[in-house]
């Protein structure tokens, strides 16, 4: 493994030079308006890299993945044997997948390598806190871009971020982005008719994703700390940003696209009431968030991973004529003088295809679009409830965006790393560093 | 789906069935050791099933009275025996989902969905290990002898189907607590419709009968047929998508047979 290390300093340092290389305009890759073959680039490999890799091959013809990179060699393998599997079974993926050993890269700067090979195209699907300083090198690179959400874990990283959307701006490059429901049938449907006025101002919403516990993986006794947090990075607040940003983030997105606004301010409550072995890092379990719009709309948040609990995930806003439910499972219903309900078609189309489809169109057709700031947005709301419930604070927008806080551990390599502590409202500050309590 | 209602129109024309039919006979009650969940069996006797030109005798067994529920299935999938993590639990157990397999519709009491066939087949076999008995998915076959005794002579009129079938028509698009529709011929819960149920087809394909809540209900009874498709776990953006969940397939559950 070659430069096992990433200075985090890098992410200001990338994000000062970005602003130097948006002065030179670049061409946002070679194919952006013919039909040639578009060459993608995975960052990221594990089972979402891998995943949204096959996505992109469904999507679109001319499609072929060229390069792969990750941290862990394990996983990168993991992709290739699964990637290879689909080439034995699809003659489409066997004309796709055209990765070879020469671009496949491992270790911290494995990132740096994929964004260096032929690409056209990348795909962004490590743990999130990395993120910001990879969406930074490739718009750098001139690279369009898929990201997953979400796309920060703290205020200097969505600061970065936006800063990023703006160069990607200026260069013209594409951006899509990992909140799905953007780009599925039953959710564009009734955001129409929302739009429409179908159940007039939205008023209020809720939106929920309260579900079990996820994944752990059991620390194994070579693994340093740095790579048990890392494989275990859901469990981490500067590697997932905690579960309210890490998966709620979808439902919040949802509230911000349907009130066509992102909140103002927010209180909250949240703890660590079942999920507590240390396994589980310091994260929270829970968290209920009271959001406030601007036109004064609020919007409940709750999210929940708690086994043998009450699952709930969807959306519902409350209009001045009717209301809507919805669910990304195949359901959106409004109720009211517009009554309606989404019919599920026979043949339903992935919405983590479409979200490709609709991308690579974009670059082909030379219109490429940019979703990089609505999910800083998202994002920051996300982010905004989770430091509501974090410091037991009424917070606004703005004091988030603009706070002096920054969760990346100033230098990873594999070795010691303690875990931050949990955070405590009433004494956790806004302001404050990976390992301040 | 379109394709598969027309295999499973074909497989039925091509069906006839000569099970024995005779009234419901005895239930046991069985316990999943170290808890207090229970579930019912019911014996069924020996018959035969023809299904195209092939006869197959099938020896009594007994089969479950409902659906496999979430609370025998948590139990499996949540280590709620205290030995998830234990080295002497020789089975491995579900992966925790990203997403509600329930849909939020209800848990205790409703029937185990989004059921993987992998998932169903490793519950059986850990439900084997610690119980001593042998439970295992029906066969295709034993599960038709059980539709047509449980169907009996009666034709499955509409009302008939909608006293004993959770379906399109009566659901509202979700699965139910087993247990509240009319008891069939033999005795069981939900055999047609709520959760359709994984069979062991003699080609090892991935089957369900009975049609689920899903289904219209002239496509849900004895001759109700699905293979799995795509779309079941169309959702699912992890590759490779898990083995043990369906991340839509909420139609999907199991029902046990045990082993005389």
């Amino acid at each position: 493994m070659t430069d096992n290390k990433i200075d985090a300093v890098s992410r200001r340092t990338f994000m000062q030079t970005t602003a130097a290389a948006t002065a030179a305009f670049v061409l946002p890759g070679a194919h952006a308006a013919g039909s040639d073959a578009i060459r993608v680039g995975v960052i990221g490999t594990g089972g979402r890299g891998t995943g949204a890799a096959a996505n992109v091959v469904e999507s679109s013809p001319g499609i072929e993945i060229v390069a792969l990179g990750d941290l862990m060699p394990d996983r990168l393998g993991q992709c290739r044997e699964q990637l290879s599997k689909l080439s034995k079974e699809d003659p489409k993926f066997a004309a796709a997948v055209k990765v070879t050993d020469e671009r496949c890269f491992t270790g911290f700067d494995a990132f740096k390598k994929v964004l260096a090979s032929d690409i056209d195209y990348v795909i962004l699907a490590t743990p999130p806190g990395f993120r910001p300083a990879h969406l930074t090198a490739a718009v750098e690179a001139g690279k369009n871009i898929f990201t997953e959400k979400p796309v920060a874990v703290d205020a200097a990283g969505i600061r970065s971020v936006l800063a990023t959307y703006e160069a990607a701006q200026k260069k013209g490059l594409a951006i899509g982005v990992g909140t799905q429901r953007r780009h599925q049938d039953l959710y564009l449907a009734a955001v129409k008719r929302v739009q429409d006025g179908a159940i007039g101002d939205v008023m209020s919403g809720q939106v929920f994703w309260n579900q079990g516990g996820l994944w752990n993986r059991d620390r194994q006794k070579n693994w340093t700390d740095v790579e048990w947090q890392l494989r275990n990075w859901l469990y981490f607040t500067w590697l997932s940003g905690d579960h309210i940003v890490e998966q709620h983030v979808h439902n919040i997105d949802v509230a911000n696209w349907f009130i066509g606004a992102h909140p103002v301010r927010a209180i909250a409550v949240g703890g660590r009431q079942w999920r507590i072995d240390p396994k589980y890092g310091h994260i929270y379990d829970h968290f209920g968030v009271d959001f406030e719009y601007p036109n004064g709309s609020r919007v409940l948040s709750m999210c929940r991973q708690i086994d043998g609990t009450r699952t709930r995930i969807g959306e519902s806003f409350i209009g001045a004529r009717g209301s809507l439910e919805l669910q990304d499972q195949g359901i959106a219903d409004i109720r009211g003088p517009n009554a309606w309900k989404w019919q599920k078609p026979e043949k339903p189309i992935s919405p983590y295809v479409q979200e490709h489809t609709d991308l690579v169109a974009s670059i082909r057709a030379g219109k490429p679009y940019n979703e990089l700031k609505q999910v800083a947005e998202s994002t920051l709301s996300a982010i905004l409830g989770r430091e509501a419930a974090y410091t037991g604070q009424e917070l606004t927008w703005d004091e988030v965006l603009n706070a002096q806080q920054d969760l990346m551990p100033p230098r990873i390599e594999f070795g010691p790393l303690e875990t931050p502590a949990v955070p405590t409202p009433g004494r956790t500050k806004l302001a404050r560093r990976w390992n301040d309590a | 789906m379109r394709r598969n209602a027309l295999v499973a129109a074909m497989f039925a024309a091509a069906t006839t069935v000569t099970s024995q039919t005779q009234a419901p006979s005895s239930t046991e009650r069985d316990t999943i050791p170290g808890t207090l969940v229970t579930f019912e069996m019911v014996a069924v006797p020996r018959g035969t099933v023809t299904a195209g030109a092939k006869t197959v005798t099938v020896e009594p067994f007994q089969i479950g009275r409902t659906e496999v529920t979430w609370d025998m299935y948590d139990v499996f999938a949540l280590g709620l025996d205290g030995l998830k993590d234990q080295g002497a639990d020789a089975v491995s157990r579900p992966s925790q989902p990203y997403g509600a397999p329930d849909y939020g519709w209800g848990h205790a009491g409703y029937a185990a969905i989004s059921i993987a066939r992998p998932a169903a087949e490793a519950f059986c076999e850990w439900l084997s290990k610690k119980t001593g008995k042998t439970y295992r998915l029906p066969t295709e076959a034993e599960w038709m002898h059980v539709a047509a005794l449980a169907a009996g002579p009666v034709p499955l009129t509409p009302d008939r189907r909608d006293n004993l079938a959770w379906h399109r028509g009566n659901s509202l698009g979700k699965a139910h607590l087993v247990g509240t529709k009319q008891p069939d011929a033999l005795g069981l819960f939900d055999l047609f419709g709520n959760a359709a149920e994984w069979v062991n087809a003699s080609d090892d394909s991935f089957v369900t009968r009975g049609g689920s809540f899903r289904d219209p209900p002239e496509r849900i009874g004895p001759e109700a047929r699905a293979t799995q498709e795509s779309s079941w776990n169309e959702r699912d953006p992890q590759l490779p998508k898990s083995r043990w969940w369906l991340s839509d397939g909420p139609f999907v559950g199991f029902r046990l047979v045990r082993a005389q």
